[in-house]
Protein backbone atom coordinates (compact mmCIF):
# COMPACT_ATOMS: atom_id res chain seq x y z
CA UNK A 1 0.00 0.00 0.00
CA UNK A 2 3.10 2.45 0.63
CA UNK A 3 3.77 1.92 -3.35
CA UNK A 4 0.19 2.89 -3.97
CA UNK A 5 0.26 5.84 -1.95
CA UNK A 6 3.36 7.00 -3.41
CA UNK A 7 2.09 6.38 -7.18
CA UNK A 8 -1.15 8.18 -6.39
CA UNK A 9 0.91 11.32 -4.56
CA UNK A 10 2.86 11.71 -7.05
CA UNK A 11 0.21 12.05 -9.60
CA UNK A 12 -1.50 13.84 -7.73
CA UNK A 13 1.13 16.44 -7.25
CA UNK A 14 1.95 16.05 -10.73
CA UNK A 15 -1.59 17.15 -12.22
CA UNK A 16 -2.10 19.70 -9.43
CA UNK A 17 1.13 21.16 -10.37
CA UNK A 18 1.11 20.82 -13.75
CA UNK A 19 -2.67 22.46 -14.18
CA UNK A 20 -1.04 26.01 -12.31
CA UNK A 21 -3.11 24.69 -8.98
CA UNK A 22 0.14 25.48 -7.36
CA UNK A 23 -0.20 29.26 -8.17
CA UNK A 24 -1.58 32.00 -6.09
CA UNK A 25 -3.13 34.49 -9.02
CA UNK A 26 -4.70 30.84 -10.67
CA UNK A 27 -6.71 30.38 -7.42
CA UNK A 28 -7.16 34.13 -6.53
CA UNK A 29 -8.78 34.76 -9.66
CA UNK A 30 -10.78 31.64 -9.76
CA UNK A 31 -12.26 32.77 -6.41
CA UNK A 32 -13.26 36.05 -7.92
CA UNK A 33 -14.72 34.36 -10.47
CA UNK A 34 -12.28 35.63 -13.00
CA UNK A 35 -10.98 32.18 -13.99
CA UNK A 36 -13.35 29.08 -14.51
CA UNK A 37 -10.70 26.64 -14.73
CA UNK A 38 -10.11 25.12 -11.44
CA UNK A 39 -14.06 24.66 -11.00
CA UNK A 40 -14.31 23.07 -14.80
CA UNK A 41 -11.27 20.84 -13.17
CA UNK A 42 -13.66 19.84 -10.25
CA UNK A 43 -16.44 19.44 -11.68
CA UNK A 44 -14.97 16.85 -13.99
CA UNK A 45 -13.09 15.10 -11.73
CA UNK A 46 -16.37 14.13 -9.37
CA UNK A 47 -18.39 13.96 -13.13
CA UNK A 48 -15.69 11.00 -14.10
CA UNK A 49 -15.55 9.83 -10.03
CA UNK A 50 -18.91 9.52 -9.88
CA UNK A 51 -20.10 6.62 -12.56
CA UNK A 52 -16.85 5.41 -12.02
CA UNK A 53 -17.19 4.50 -8.39
CA UNK A 54 -21.09 3.75 -9.11
CA UNK A 55 -20.13 0.99 -11.58
CA UNK A 56 -17.19 -0.67 -9.28
CA UNK A 57 -20.03 -0.94 -6.52
CA UNK A 58 -22.39 -2.29 -8.85
CA UNK A 59 -19.95 -5.13 -10.13
CA UNK A 60 -19.36 -6.02 -6.64
CA UNK A 61 -15.65 -5.00 -6.98
CA UNK A 62 -12.99 -6.14 -4.10
CA UNK A 63 -10.30 -4.50 -3.72
CA UNK A 64 -6.84 -6.71 -4.02
CA UNK A 65 -5.48 -4.35 -1.06
CA UNK A 66 -8.27 -3.44 0.87
CA UNK A 67 -11.44 -6.15 1.00
CA UNK A 68 -14.35 -5.70 -0.90
CA UNK A 69 -15.42 -1.60 -2.01
CA UNK A 70 -17.01 0.48 0.86
CA UNK A 71 -18.21 4.17 1.03
CA UNK A 72 -18.54 5.80 4.26
CA UNK A 73 -20.61 8.68 3.46
CA UNK A 74 -21.42 10.96 6.33
CA UNK A 75 -24.33 13.05 7.70
CA UNK A 76 -24.08 16.59 8.03
CA UNK A 77 -22.64 17.61 11.13
CA UNK A 78 -21.56 20.71 12.75
CA UNK A 79 -17.74 20.67 12.74
CA UNK A 80 -18.74 20.67 8.78
CA UNK A 81 -19.73 24.02 8.62
CA UNK A 82 -17.49 25.78 11.03
CA UNK A 83 -14.13 24.24 10.49
CA UNK A 84 -15.12 24.44 6.45
CA UNK A 85 -15.64 28.40 7.68
CA UNK A 86 -12.05 28.22 8.50
CA UNK A 87 -11.02 26.44 5.98
CA UNK A 88 -12.15 28.55 3.17
CA UNK A 89 -10.64 31.58 4.91
CA UNK A 90 -7.11 30.59 5.20
CA UNK A 91 -7.73 29.16 1.28
CA UNK A 92 -8.37 32.85 0.14
CA UNK A 93 -5.45 34.13 2.54
CA UNK A 94 -3.12 31.67 0.87
CA UNK A 95 -4.47 31.21 -2.46
CA UNK A 96 -4.17 27.62 -1.88
CA UNK A 97 -5.30 24.28 -0.05
CA UNK A 98 -3.28 21.28 1.35
CA UNK A 99 -2.82 19.37 -1.67
CA UNK A 100 -1.27 22.33 -4.34
CA UNK A 101 0.88 23.50 -1.22
CA UNK A 102 2.38 20.55 -1.25
CA UNK A 103 3.22 20.43 -4.43
CA UNK A 104 4.72 23.91 -3.92
CA UNK A 105 7.73 22.71 -2.01
CA UNK A 106 8.69 19.88 -4.70
CA UNK A 107 8.13 22.95 -7.53
CA UNK A 108 10.72 25.00 -5.80
CA UNK A 109 8.28 27.35 -4.90
CA UNK A 110 9.98 28.42 -2.00
CA UNK A 111 7.79 29.97 -0.23
CA UNK A 112 4.88 27.50 0.03
CA UNK A 113 6.98 26.40 3.10
CA UNK A 114 5.28 28.78 5.36
CA UNK A 115 1.80 27.68 4.02
CA UNK A 116 2.80 24.20 4.78
CA UNK A 117 4.37 24.75 8.55
CA UNK A 118 1.03 26.11 9.17
CA UNK A 119 -0.81 23.72 7.89
CA UNK A 120 1.09 21.26 10.08
CA UNK A 121 0.77 23.64 12.71
CA UNK A 122 -3.46 24.44 12.32
CA UNK A 123 -3.40 20.43 12.69
CA UNK A 124 -1.43 20.24 15.61
CA UNK A 125 -3.70 23.37 17.51
CA UNK A 126 -6.51 21.57 16.53
CA UNK A 127 -5.84 18.43 18.06
CA UNK A 128 -3.98 19.81 20.91
CA UNK A 129 -7.57 21.93 21.49
CA UNK A 130 -9.86 18.59 21.56
CA UNK A 131 -7.25 16.60 23.74
CA UNK A 132 -8.02 19.25 26.28
CA UNK A 133 -11.64 19.51 25.60
CA UNK A 134 -11.38 15.73 26.24
CA UNK A 135 -9.60 15.60 29.69
CA UNK A 136 -11.95 17.81 30.80
CA UNK A 137 -15.22 16.02 30.78
CA UNK A 138 -17.06 19.55 31.94
CA UNK A 139 -15.78 21.60 29.14
CA UNK A 140 -17.44 22.12 25.89
CA UNK A 141 -17.83 18.77 24.37
CA UNK A 142 -15.36 18.35 21.45
CA UNK A 143 -16.23 17.68 17.84
CA UNK A 144 -15.20 14.44 16.98
CA UNK A 145 -12.18 14.07 14.88
CA UNK A 146 -12.61 13.38 11.47
CA UNK A 147 -11.70 10.24 9.41
CA UNK A 148 -9.16 13.07 7.78
CA UNK A 149 -9.80 12.80 3.96
CA UNK B 1 15.17 21.90 -17.82
CA UNK B 2 13.47 19.86 -20.52
CA UNK B 3 10.54 21.88 -22.14
CA UNK B 4 7.78 18.52 -22.49
CA UNK B 5 4.58 19.54 -20.54
CA UNK B 6 2.75 22.67 -21.65
CA UNK B 7 2.51 25.64 -19.93
CA UNK B 8 -0.94 24.90 -18.37
CA UNK B 9 -2.76 21.37 -18.90
CA UNK B 10 -5.99 22.11 -19.59
CA UNK B 11 -8.80 21.21 -17.23
CA UNK B 12 -10.63 18.59 -19.58
CA UNK B 13 -7.05 16.57 -19.07
CA UNK B 14 -6.41 17.35 -15.24
CA UNK B 15 -10.26 17.26 -13.89
CA UNK B 16 -10.92 13.57 -15.34
CA UNK B 17 -7.29 12.19 -14.53
CA UNK B 18 -8.30 13.69 -10.68
CA UNK B 19 -11.37 11.70 -11.35
CA UNK B 20 -9.45 8.34 -12.14
CA UNK B 21 -7.58 8.95 -9.37
CA UNK B 22 -10.56 8.74 -6.86
CA UNK B 23 -11.75 5.86 -8.45
CA UNK B 24 -8.42 4.17 -9.08
CA UNK B 25 -7.56 4.69 -5.28
CA UNK B 26 -10.81 3.22 -4.42
CA UNK B 27 -10.47 0.57 -6.34
CA UNK B 28 -6.78 -0.93 -5.25
CA UNK B 29 -6.75 -0.32 -1.64
CA UNK B 30 -10.08 0.53 -1.30
CA UNK B 31 -9.67 4.03 0.65
CA UNK B 32 -10.89 7.73 0.20
CA UNK B 33 -7.94 10.08 -1.20
CA UNK B 34 -7.14 12.98 0.66
CA UNK B 35 -4.37 15.59 0.96
CA UNK B 36 -5.47 16.65 3.99
CA UNK B 37 -5.47 13.42 5.62
CA UNK B 38 -1.84 12.90 4.27
CA UNK B 39 -0.39 15.49 6.69
CA UNK B 40 -2.39 14.61 9.56
CA UNK B 41 -0.63 10.92 9.16
CA UNK B 42 2.41 12.16 8.61
CA UNK B 43 2.28 14.22 12.03
CA UNK B 44 1.41 11.05 13.59
CA UNK B 45 4.50 9.64 12.04
CA UNK B 46 6.27 11.92 13.73
CA UNK B 47 4.58 11.56 17.01
CA UNK B 48 5.66 7.35 16.86
CA UNK B 49 2.92 6.25 14.58
CA UNK B 50 0.65 6.57 11.40
CA UNK B 51 -2.27 4.18 11.78
CA UNK B 52 -2.30 4.87 7.53
CA UNK B 53 1.49 5.18 6.91
CA UNK B 54 0.83 4.54 3.38
CA UNK B 55 -0.84 8.47 3.59
CA UNK B 56 2.92 9.58 4.69
CA UNK B 57 4.28 8.35 1.11
CA UNK B 58 0.86 9.89 -0.32
CA UNK B 59 2.58 13.26 1.59
CA UNK B 60 6.10 12.36 -0.32
CA UNK B 61 4.34 11.56 -3.87
CA UNK B 62 2.92 15.06 -3.64
CA UNK B 63 6.11 16.97 -3.54
CA UNK B 64 7.75 14.47 -5.89
CA UNK B 65 4.95 15.56 -8.73
CA UNK B 66 5.78 19.02 -7.99
CA UNK B 67 9.09 18.19 -8.70
CA UNK B 68 8.84 16.44 -11.91
CA UNK B 69 6.69 19.10 -13.27
CA UNK B 70 9.47 21.81 -12.72
CA UNK B 71 12.04 19.51 -14.31
CA UNK B 72 9.73 18.90 -17.34
CA UNK B 73 9.54 22.44 -17.70
CA UNK B 74 5.67 22.65 -16.34
CA UNK B 75 4.17 25.15 -14.13
CA UNK B 76 5.02 28.28 -12.67
CA UNK B 77 8.66 29.40 -11.68
CA UNK B 78 10.60 28.39 -8.88
CA UNK B 79 11.53 31.05 -6.73
CA UNK B 80 10.75 33.49 -4.10
CA UNK B 81 7.80 34.87 -6.41
CA UNK B 82 4.15 34.46 -5.43
CA UNK B 83 2.32 35.62 -7.95
CA UNK B 84 0.44 39.46 -7.78
CA UNK B 85 0.12 38.45 -3.28
CA UNK B 86 4.39 38.17 -3.90
CA UNK B 87 4.39 41.53 -5.77
CA UNK B 88 2.05 43.25 -3.18
CA UNK B 89 4.04 42.73 0.07
CA UNK B 90 7.65 42.30 0.94
CA UNK B 91 9.28 38.68 1.41
CA UNK B 92 9.12 38.69 5.59
CA UNK B 93 5.39 40.47 5.62
CA UNK B 94 4.62 37.39 2.85
CA UNK B 95 5.55 34.97 5.33
CA UNK B 96 3.89 35.93 8.13
CA UNK B 97 0.41 36.16 5.71
CA UNK B 98 0.92 32.58 4.37
CA UNK B 99 2.08 31.08 7.73
CA UNK B 100 -1.18 32.47 9.05
CA UNK B 101 -3.08 31.33 6.15
CA UNK B 102 -1.82 28.14 6.57
CA UNK B 103 -2.76 28.03 9.67
CA UNK B 104 -6.41 28.53 9.15
CA UNK B 105 -6.04 25.74 6.37
CA UNK B 106 -4.96 23.36 8.56
CA UNK B 107 -6.92 24.08 11.56
CA UNK B 108 -9.95 24.25 9.61
CA UNK B 109 -9.86 21.09 7.48
CA UNK B 110 -8.86 19.24 10.53
CA UNK B 111 -12.17 20.51 11.84
CA UNK B 112 -13.85 19.89 9.32
CA UNK B 113 -12.66 16.75 8.43
CA UNK B 114 -11.60 16.90 5.23
CA UNK B 115 -9.67 19.62 2.44
CA UNK B 116 -10.67 20.21 -1.44
CA UNK B 117 -9.20 17.04 -2.25
CA UNK B 118 -11.05 15.26 0.73
CA UNK B 119 -14.49 16.54 0.85
CA UNK B 120 -14.56 18.61 -2.38
CA UNK B 121 -13.94 15.98 -4.92
CA UNK B 122 -13.64 12.36 -2.60
CA UNK B 123 -16.50 12.74 -0.14
CA UNK B 124 -18.65 14.68 -2.94
CA UNK B 125 -17.98 11.27 -5.38
CA UNK B 126 -19.20 9.17 -2.42
CA UNK B 127 -22.21 11.15 -2.47
CA UNK B 128 -21.58 12.19 1.18
CA UNK B 129 -23.88 14.85 2.47
CA UNK B 130 -21.32 16.26 5.42
CA UNK B 131 -18.83 16.11 2.44
CA UNK B 132 -21.14 18.17 0.11
CA UNK B 133 -22.13 20.74 2.90
CA UNK B 134 -18.27 21.05 3.89
CA UNK B 135 -17.42 21.77 -0.14
CA UNK B 136 -20.44 24.31 -0.40
CA UNK B 137 -19.35 25.82 3.00
CA UNK B 138 -15.63 25.83 2.43
CA UNK B 139 -16.08 27.11 -1.67
CA UNK B 140 -18.38 30.30 -0.26
CA UNK B 141 -16.19 31.57 1.95
CA UNK B 142 -13.12 31.16 0.14
CA UNK B 143 -14.70 33.39 -2.12
CA UNK B 144 -16.28 35.73 0.11
CA UNK B 145 -12.92 36.49 1.84
CA UNK B 146 -11.37 36.81 -2.08
CA UNK B 147 -13.58 39.64 -3.08
CA UNK B 148 -13.45 41.54 0.42
CA UNK B 149 -9.41 41.36 -0.38
CA UNK B 150 -9.89 42.63 -3.24
CA UNK B 151 -11.99 45.28 -2.25
CA UNK B 152 -9.77 46.00 0.79
CA UNK B 153 -6.58 46.12 -1.06
CA UNK B 154 -8.58 48.70 -3.93
CA UNK B 155 -8.68 46.34 -6.43
CA UNK B 156 -5.07 45.71 -6.77
CA UNK B 157 -5.34 41.90 -5.83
Amino acid sequence: MKLIGLVFGTAFGFVLSAALLTDYNVIHRMLLFKDWQPFLIMGSAVAIAVPGLRLLKRVGWVTPLGGPLTFSPSTVQRHHVVGSLLFGTGWAIAGTCPGPAAAMLGSGRVMGIFIVAGIFSGILLRDAMVARATARPAAVSPEPLGVGL
Amino acid sequence: MIDLLPDRLPWFIAGPLLGCLIVGLFAIGNRPMGSLGAYIQTVSAVRGGAPEPWRVWFFGGMILGGFLVAILGGGPPAGLAFGALGEELSTPVLALVLLAGGLLIGFGARWAGGCTMGHGLCGTAILSRGSMVATAVFMSAAVAVSFLIHVVVGGRL
